[in-house]
């Protein structure tokens, strides 16, 4: 039996700490723990719930926009303050652009390399690899010639000897197993994403004012003016603007990188079968569509023990489904009592022990619905869309499974998404119907603009009592939830349940242990000194550590130490 | 990313850091004092960025010189100003400080310069923080190291003929993370169209 623990995995955001016992080749047990102090909230307490958002969008310096919004629409949850329509499209265009941009960068730049062995690239055969690209896809950036500078710039860098960033992967791995051209045609596109990661900062940027920080949010809508006769304003320019980038950033996404995932797929068809873990799964509704928010473009609802048949929808925000259903529990997590608190009552005083297995091992508090662990993402966005009849995820999650099947890969259904490549397909699949829903929702807008509707913005009134709101989005790593209570017009409680601390979830009072644990029983490991089949079942999940557990000063180790106890 | 297009070549002056850290905000610190004090052309964009892990490559993109204000470990007292340049950072003699996002800098620029976009110059304004605990506001060495800092990013870009000019009279900085707790923003007071 060995015991491997990888502190602090790398190539996500934030610190994680994964340890696993190893026995015949596979994981037999897992923890994860989240090695930096969570409380950032406690910043909100006593505050302007005006401006909570300013501050909120600061929680973790990569979502930024996701905090700002949900912490807006808890207040005006709070209130029960409606927000005009364009206001609504608004804000959803800019989810879009920030979902884009965070599914691209981590499909290419935060996990890509788990999967492509960069130093075969040499031996590919840009011709060769250019006509196989060709093959499945109408992608224009596959041609002979810019595969050829791809490697060339890759056999100067490893003539070099100066690997730098590029020096820390697990390069001739066994479990690595593309061919150099596949290796090659990925890697092209590693190397482009920059440029369209750029480009989904732009659409926030128009939107927002300014990025990563938007500025355009209010609670009661947005800030932005609508005039169609300003040069200053939302007009028909910035419209126009609007739409040629994302006709720029969807043909990437929709042609490079759902592509890209469904060749993964193909490839590596044993990780279908590792990585399911927690079977439960999440998903909120969102994209509003009207001011009362009452319909979606978005489904949200609730899968249990893998069986997509057992759908329950969440309709709209004010559910009870949701409201009533989430709890804390804090029996594992470095802070003072056992067992669940409602968020709206949740209390965060550290209780510090060091790492002890069975006991307290990790910052983030274990999440539960109706006392279940659950998984939060973009495969629960996926398997609660397509059981609910969403078009759109059904088109582009059949088109995917075919496309996986056409290139001589395993024959899927939806269900046998639940799994390491299952969470990896589903975030591709999420990014080509946000990339339709982005048309549709600029098209939204600008039809009611010429409508003659200028509106974005209803002014809010405190009450004097007590009040408490639930501000829900489904951001790109999963449900967001900010709970907060409002006293005399300030902040008296804020809490908010991130989607890591759902899926890096530590066991509860029951011992039962969270998505990120679980996924990895029965992971294979060939070389415990080289755990890379641990670090694609983790990375899978897209970890964002920093806002699950909130900061802190880590000065010390900057590569991952592997140790093998 | 600003929405004004700008003119070229376009020079970043980019400022680090979680300012709900403590010391961690000198960055934002730095680049907000410099705005204040100094004017511009339009090509050169001063942006906050908190702590961007991997999203700071957007910003460097295709920049001909790009200054980051950050903090830094180094041995040397707290409020103490280290200026690197790229080559201090690649051969690690630029300790940045490990934040809760850490693959930023070094990758963002590797990432960048295997594809030709990286700044042609980069320099690092660097400060040695006190303390980058929760919620503390700058410790006072910090805090009176900022105008120094902007007055140095101003150097450098005046040796480089950029144009950057002392303002006769400082606008006065937003620094909203520093107001007292009851004091609503400025978003809130005044609703500014954007």
């Amino acid at each position: 039996m060995a015991r491997v623990s990888i502190d602090p995995v790398t190539r996500i955001e934030g610190h994680l700490r994964i340890d696993v016992e190893v026995d015949g080749g596979t994981v037999q047990k897992a923890w994860a723990s989240c090695t930096m102090w969570r409380g950032i909230e406690t910043i909100l307490r006593g505050r302007d719930p005006r401006e909570g958002w300013v501050f909120a969008q600061r929680f973790c310096g990569v979502c930024t926009t996701v905090h700002a919004m949900a912490s807006v629409r808890a207040v005006e949850d709070a209130l029960q303050l409606e927000i005009p329509v364009n206001a609504q499209y608004i804000r959803n265009l800019i989810l879009i652009g920030h979902a884009l941009h965070d599914h691209i960068v981590h499909f290419y730049h935060l996990s890509s390399l788990d999967w492509i062995d960069i130093t075969t690239i040499p031996k590919a055969d840009p011709a060769r690899a250019a006509s196989i690209a060709d093959g499945i896809s109408t992608w224009p950036g596959n041609s002979h010639r810019s595969l050829e500078e791809v490697q060339n710039k890759v056999k100067g860098l490893l003539a070099s000897g100066q690997l730098g960033i590029f020096s820390h992967g697990y390069w001739g791995h066994p479990a690595m197993h593309l061919s150099p051209d596949m290796n090659l045609i990925l890697f092209a596109h590693y190397l482009q994403a920059i440029e369209f990661q750029r480009k989904s900062c732009q659409v926030v940027a128009i939107l927002g004012g300014k990025t990563p920080h938007i500025q355009n949010l209010a609670v009661g809508g947005v800030m932005n003016a609508i005039n169609l006769n300003s040069l200053a304003t939302m007009n028909m320019d910035r419209l126009g603007t609007l739409q040629s980038l994302f006709q720029e950033l969807i043909p990437f996404v929709q042609q490079a990188y759902f592509v890209d995932a469904c060749l993964l797929a193909a490839s590596y068809p044993e990780w279908f079968r590792y990585g399911r873990g927690v079977a439960n799964y999440l998903a909120v509704p969102d994209l509003p569509v009207d001011a009362k928010a009452t319909r979606f473009d978005l489904p949200g609802g609730v899968i249990m023990d893998g069986n997509l048949g057992s759908l329950r929808p969440i309709h709209n925000w004010r559910s009870e489904a949701i409201r009533g259903a989430v709890a804390e529990d804090l029996t594992h997590a470095w802070y003072v009592g056992a067992g669940a608190q409602q968020p709206w009552k949740g209390q965060t005083d550290p209780d510090y022990t060091d790492f002890q297995a069975d006991g307290k091992y990790t910052w983030v508090k274990a999440p539960r619905y109706n006392g279940r662990p659950m998984q939060v993402g973009p495969l629960a966005n996926v398997l609660v869309g397509y059981q609910s009849d969403h078009a759109l995820t059904r088109k582009w999650t059949d088109d995917a499974l075919q496309r996986v099947a056409s290139l001589q890969g395993p024959k899927l259904r939806a269900e046998d998404l639940q799994s390491t490549m299952g969470r990896y397909l589903a975030r591709a699949i999420r990014s080509a119907m946000l990339s339709d829903l982005a048309l549709q929702h600029l098209q939204l807008l600008t039809t009611n603009i010429l409508k003659g509707d200028d509106t974005t913005y209803n002014p809010p009134q405190f009450p004097q009592q007590q009040i408490a709101g639930l501000g829900l989005h489904e951001a790109p790593r999963g449900s967001l939830s900010h709970w907060v209570v409002i006293d005399k017009g300030a902040f008296s409680n804020y809490q908010a349940v991130v989607p890591t601390t759902w899926n890096a979830s530590p066991r509860d009072q029951k011992g039962v242990p969270g998505p990120y644990e679980s996924s990895l029983l029965a992971n294979p490991v060939a070389d415990p000194a080289k755990p890379l089949e641990v670090l694609r079942t983790v990375h899978s999940f897209d970890p964002c550590m920093a806002c699950a557990c909130h900061t802190l000063d880590a000065s010390g180790r900057e590569i991952a130490q592997v140790k093998v106890l | 990313m600003n929405t004004s297009a700008g003119g070229h070549p376009r020079i970043s002056v980019i400022g680090i850091g979680n300012v709900l850290l403590g010391d961690d905000g000198f960055g934002p610190l730095a680049v907000e004092t410099f705005r204040c004090n100094y004017e511009c052309g339009s090509n050169v964009e001063i942006l906050d960025l908190g702590t961007p892990g991997l999203d700071l490559a957007p910003y460097l993109y295709g920049a001909v010189l790009a200054v980051i204000a950050d903090a830094v470990h180094a041995e040397q007292k707290p409020g103490t100003l280290c200026i690197y340049c790229e080559a201090d950072l690649l051969a690690q003699r630029a300790q940045l400080r490990l934040t809760a996002h850490h693959p930023a800098v070094q990758e963002s620029l590797a990432n960048l310069r295997l594809t030709g976009h990286a700044p042609s110059e980069l320099i690092i304004i660097g400060i040695v923080p006190e303390s980058c605990d929760l919620g503390n506001g700058l410790s006072p060495s910090v805090l009176s190291a900022s105008s120094v800092a902007a007055d140095h990013i101003a150097r450098l870009l005046m040796e480089r003929a950029v144009d950057c000019r002392r303002r006769h009279t400082p606008i006065q900085p937003n620094l909203w993370w520093l107001e007292s707790d009851s004091s609503p923003c400025t978003n809130c007071q005044s609703r500014k169209a954007l």
